[in-house]
């Protein structure tokens, strides 16, 4: 069922249309790490104010939030330049053990960045202690996005 | 002088260490992924500066103090992404030489580079009359503006290097 959704998707205009050019393609390729570096600088600012390691004077809620807005903006232009890459090689990630992966601790990331982190992030006030559990938090955080960037960069080398 | 470049990307080619990661299957893709990783670190860090520098992110801690407390980790970024890079073209010379992006992308960290020291010998040294403001002096936005094009340039010339355009 997985396998066909991906050949749909693989069959689809849009798809073809992308593969057809591949100066489109590597355009989107590149702007996608453009992206990468921002959402990358949003997410590290933050963990390494939860682990203790920059800013330790500002609260961990005002860096969090003053970064809030280029982690969704950075994610969003990942997701827009992302998409288009798996549609038009849909059937090449479908078959790559590392775009699971990818994809796997993508979810796991996102869920812990909106729930778990959002919520020690915001809840100390104006508090500037570093916990125990804050620089848990901050190490998880980048751990997990390390494990989606990683994989990711081993998709296209080992396919 | 570039026949001089030429004769040594040549000569490094036949390092018997050079041909023995170029034909590893292994090696190449870690010490790749360990670049992007690195250039996440560096890039990711100077674009908060630079955000900061535009009154577009990072508003409420002063211009200073960023950039202090980031510098370390931009310079931990740098060095992760310079030794991969520089290890990158060792095992691969005559596949970089040939390559417009490659030279491209050298260019522009260069011209980065003369930005970063524009900007600390110019508009920075008179930080302490602006070091909260959210609108911050024009020398220190066209630093910024400066900076986020050619960082993005020398990402997505990186990213082309992949492509034998133009040889």
């Amino acid at each position: 069922m997985m396998l066909s959704f991906f050949e749909w998707m693989g069959n689809l205009a849009f798809s073809k249309a992308l593969g057809a050019s591949v100066w489109q393609f590597a355009l989107i390729q590149a702007i996608h790490l453009v992206f990468l570096a921002v959402f990358a600088g949003a997410v590290l600012i933050v963990d390494l104010r939860l682990m203790g390691r920059t800013l330790t004077d500002r609260p961990v809620s005002q860096v969090a939030r003053d970064a809030q807005p280029w982690l969704i903006g950075g994610f969003l232009g990942l997701l827009i330049t992302g998409v288009p890459q798996m549609m038009q090689n849909a059937i090449r990630e479908y078959y790559s053990i590392f775009f699971w992966i990818k994809m796997g601790f993508m979810a796991l990331a996102l869920i812990f960045t909106f729930t778990l982190r959002r919520q020690v992030t915001l809840a100390g006030g104006g508090a500037t202690a570093v916990t125990f559990q804050t620089k848990v938090v901050g190490l998880v955080s980048i751990a997990l996005w390390a494990m989606v960037a990683i994989p990711a960069r081993l998709i296209g080398l080992f396919s | 002088m570039l026949m001089l470049i030429k004769s040594v990307f040549e000569w490094v080619n036949e390092f018997p260490s050079s041909i023995a990661i170029r034909e590893s299957i292994y090696v190449y893709p870690a010490i790749l992924t360990t670049h992007i990783v690195g250039m996440c670190v560096f890039a990711g860090l100077v674009i908060m500066m630079d955000l900061r520098l535009l009154g577009f992110g990072n508003n409420s801690t002063s211009i200073s103090q960023i950039q202090r407390r980031l510098f370390p980790w931009q310079m931990v970024g740098m060095a992760i992404s310079a030794v991969s890079g520089l290890v990158l073209v060792y095992t691969q010379p005559m596949r970089f030489y040939p390559n417009v992006f490659f030279w491209i992308k050298t260019v522009m960290m260069l011209v980065a580079g003369a930005n970063v020291v524009a900007f600390h010998y110019g508009a920075y040294r008179s930080v302490a009359d602006w070091d909260t403001q959210v609108k911050t002096p024009l020398g220190a936005r066209v630093s910024g503006v400066v900076s986020i094009v050619l960082w993005g340039l020398v990402i997505m010339s990186g990213r082309l290097i992949a492509y034998n355009w133009f040889q």
